[in-house]
């Protein structure tokens, strides 16, 4: 497998499960926002800190109020992050490796493409517009992933696609768990625990593991079992564990993968000794830090194991001159 | 449809599928039995459901000049067009004769120039070449070959006489096109393939394969292919890509190549690096290697040309091979053949004008409008006049550039090229086509069956190139024996 193409993989399904990520962190929040008490407070540049992109925000003079946040989130092409750009970057991806996918993931990721740039506009309009684009965006993502589990072999190719789809995945789960530190509940207790339950509830949903966790975990929503469920649980395809698992089982196959296993390895430790309960927001926003640095040490590791040679030709041509 | 009620307009031109007594020709017969079953509406649904299979397929070129939507569906027509098996024969001896000739006489440049000492190919032409390659000198590559994937343009003019108009030696294209064509008309008209004897064009991939494995310098071993492209900006990286995934082969880019101190080729892999044995490049030498020839070339690779002349990787086309395919070059392939082979040449030359030659420019200056004029070293239809259909001041400028530059203009009579029914709106119309058939040359030869045929879409238009508004069609070579 070429250095260059390998890259471009792990790459393209990262853009993918982003956008696919950011479309539901966002219908996620609006459902927040609906269910939240009088006396409540949130704020939508909370999606900004979120998704680590203050900076650029700043730079671009992006209006912090919901439309303005919601350009920027959706169709903002300078914003690498944006679904138009994350699925256009995507796009522009597959064509050059169209020869080690099978025909038909193209076609699908070429309408998803067209889709979005046709639709990115409307779902700017209002709420009600913005859930219907975003919720099909979701759905033609997971077509893709379905195409790509029953039609590619399971190759290292297939390992490089799922390595970017899990690293991102699990960084995306941290980042919309870490969406309700940022909400004010109401001092009074009365109306703060149910106010608090409808957003862990809105949470599970965002990550479609509403149903799972009920059936797993129990009825009751509490924020630190949903939060043990969504970082620590092994069989939930979103949650952290699962999708550390997964990027274990592509290590593994992967030729000289010391370094990066480590790196894994280590994520591993540390989401194991996490203690859960009771935590104040604070802490579980440093908690979700720390695992999102973590996954981008295995990312580090990686890009200098694999896509390396792809980016040193002075290194790789030795000293002939 | 009803071809003949709809009154089918035949040019002074030889049509490919409607004889002059406005009659199918024999070879057509059956796709006209066919086509009358079917009402203008079902073939109108037809041809959008193609349209639609080339869109989702994203069966794409590239126009140059098209900055942001970088690829673009070619218009497909979905009347094939036919010659039967028995013309086809001595069309593919042709094919062969011209390709083995003329690596004969590549070998010859490079090497002793005997054609030049024997007074056949005058010096002044070798020394005005621009694609000859000084770094290729003392060089003959294994089987002597050094253009393994020729793409040849014919055409019929109105006496039926099929002409080679130039032999593309450097990196011709098309050929993913020709293939295909093929899948779509088989998909659509699966009925006409069990009626009529059409032989199959789907060995291609395996044959190229074939003949590229035949270069790997390492004997005993499966050897690593790879198809180097230019990048996703080229006209043909579809086809590059195509080809690839057809072959089983590896794509790559220049900056995933490299040449070590041992003077091998290394693809860039996640495993490191990796050794590679033939390269199917789709660069043109220019751009092939910064040490040798470009320096500003970021396509390339480094050493390359080191390597090939090491004899540690096999090269298609060889650098160099470039210096057979030039507009000038070509007035002189009887001659190759004759001199090489000692044949007759099987296939026809269109008669040309070399303006390095001070009678001929004078004749070619006298009749500039009833001249087709050609740079020597353009492809892809850019930089030529035609004669009839130029301005006065299209015609004065050419002179100029004729007299600055003799070397580097022939001209031509304007052919007039042959026709066949495409489906425009509802109806069948004429469009003047060419064909490209595809030559291979290594340890044997082969070439494919038909090719691709390119059509002008717009009314009287000559011009066929992809990049100038040319469409396809589906070739078929149908075998009559058994009729």
């Amino acid at each position: 497998m070429l250095s260059r193409v390998a890259e471009n993989l792990y790459w393209m399904t990262r853009y993918l499960e982003r956008a696919e990520n950011t479309a539901r962190l966002i219908n996620s929040t609006t459902q927040v926002l609906l269910d939240l008490p009088r006396g409540a407070s949130f704020g939508w540049d909370v999606l900004i800190s979120v998704v680590g992109m203050d900076a650029l925000v700043k730079e671009r003079g992006v209006k912090l109020d919901e439309a303005g946040i919601m350009r920027f989130l959706i169709l903002d092409e300078d914003n690498p992050s944006s679904i138009v750009a994350s699925i256009h970057y995507a796009r522009e991806n597959t064509r050059t490796f169209r020869e080690v996918l099978p025909m038909e993931i193209w076609e699908r990721i070429n309408r998803l493409y067209l889709y979005i740039r046709e639709n990115a506009q409307r779902a700017t309009q209002g709420r009600g517009e913005r859930y219907a684009v975003l919720h099909s965006v979701i759905e033609q993502r997971q077509s893709i992933v379905g195409l790509l589990m029953g039609s590619m072999s399971h190759d290292i190719a297939y390992q490089f696609l799922k390595l970017g789809r899990n690293l991102e995945r699990a960084d995306m789960t941290t980042r919309i768990v870490d969406v309700n530190s940022a909400v004010l509940l109401p001092t009074d207790e009365a109306l703060a625990v149910p106010a608090m339950e409808r957003l862990w509830m809105s949470t599970l949903n965002a990550l479609s593991a509403y149903q799972m966790y009920r059936r797993h975990v129990g009825v009751r929503v509490r924020q630190q079992d949903v939060v043990r469920f969504l970082l620590k649980d092994p069989h939930y395809p979103r949650t952290v564990h699962h999708c550390l698992d997964e990027i274990e089982s592509c290590l593994s196959v992967l030729p000289n993968h010391s370094e990066a296993m480590k790196a894994a390895r280590q994520a591993w430790r540390r989401l194991d000794r996490m203690q859960l309960e009771g935590l104040p927001p604070l802490v579980l926003h440093q908690y979700l830090d720390q695992i999102q640095a973590d996954l981008g040490e295995i990312h580090a590791a990686v890009a200098k194991q694999y896509f390396h040679l792809h980016h040193a030709p002075v290194a790789a041509s030795g000293q002939n001159q | 449809m009803d071809i003949l009620s709809q009154n089918y307009r035949l040019h002074e031109a030889y049509d490919e599928l409607i004889g002059p007594d406005h009659k199918p020709r024999p070879a057509a017969q059956p796709l006209f039995d066919y086509l009358t079953t079917l009402d203008a509406r079902t073939l109108e649904d037809r041809r959008r459901a193609v349209e639609a299979a080339i869109m989702t397929m994203g069966i794409t070129f590239t126009v140059y000049s098209d900055a942001g939507n970088i690829d673009r569906a070619w218009p497909f027509d979905i009347i094939p067009r036919i010659i039967a098996r028995s013309e086809w024969r001595r069309i593919e001896a042709g094919l062969m004769q011209r390709l083995k000739a003329l690596n004969l006489f590549i070998t010859d440049l490079y090497n002793e120039q005997h054609i030049v000492k024997d007074g056949v190919f005058p010096l002044d032409v070798l020394e005005g070449s621009k694609n000859f390659r000084e770094q290729c000198r003392g060089i003959t590559p294994r089987f002597g070959v050094w253009a393994h994937i020729c793409g040849t343009d014919l055409v019929r003019d109105k006496d039926g006489t099929v002409y080679v108009l130039e032999d593309n030696l450097r990196v011709p294209s098309g050929v993913s096109y020709m293939l295909e064509n093929r899948q779509l008309m088989k998909r659509l008209f699966p009925e006409m393939f069990q009626t009529c004897d059409i032989l199959p064009v789907d060995d291609y991939p395996t044959q190229l394969n074939d003949t590229l494995a035949a270069l790997s310098p390492r004997e005993n071993e499966r050897p690593v292919i790879a198809v180097l492209t230019p990048g996703i900006f080229n006209s043909a990286y579809f086809e590059h890509s195509y080809l690839a995934q057809q072959m089983g082969a590896i794509l790559v880019e220049g900056p995933d190549l490299v040449v070590k101190d041992d003077d091998c080729v290394y693809m860039k892999t996640i495993a490191g690096l990796r050794r590679v044995d033939v390269i199917y490049r789709r660069i043109d030498d220019d751009f092939l290697d910064p040490e040798a020839f470009r320096p500003d070339s970021v396509l390339g690779v480094p050493g390359l040309l080191r390597a090939w002349r090491a004899g540690n990787v096999g090269i298609a086309n060889a650098p160099g091979a470039g210096v057979a395919d030039d507009k000038v070059v070509y007035a002189f392939v009887p001659k190759i053949i004759e001199y090489y082979l000692g044949e007759e040449p099987l296939l026809a030359n269109v008669p040309s004008y070399l303006c390095m030659y001070p009678d001929q420019m004078a004749y070619v200056l006298d009749n500039l409008d009833s001249l087709v004029v050609k740079p020597a070293n353009e492809s892809g239809g850019y930089g030529m006049l035609i004669g009839p259909r130029a301005t006065q001041g299209e015609r004065d400028q050419f002179a100029r550039l004729i007299r600055e530059n003799p070397r580097n203009y022939m001209a031509q009579p304007t052919l007039s090229i042959s026709t066949a029914p495409t489906l425009v709106d509802d109806r069948l119309a004429p469009r003047h086509l060419d064909l490209r058939p595809f030559v291979l040359q290594s340890s044997r030869m082969h070439v494919t069956t038909g090719g691709l045929t390119r059509v002008a879409m717009k009314a009287g238009s000559l011009v066929v190139n992809s990049s100038q508004g040319g469409g396809s069609k589906d070739t078929w070579i149908v075998d009559m024996e058994g009729l």
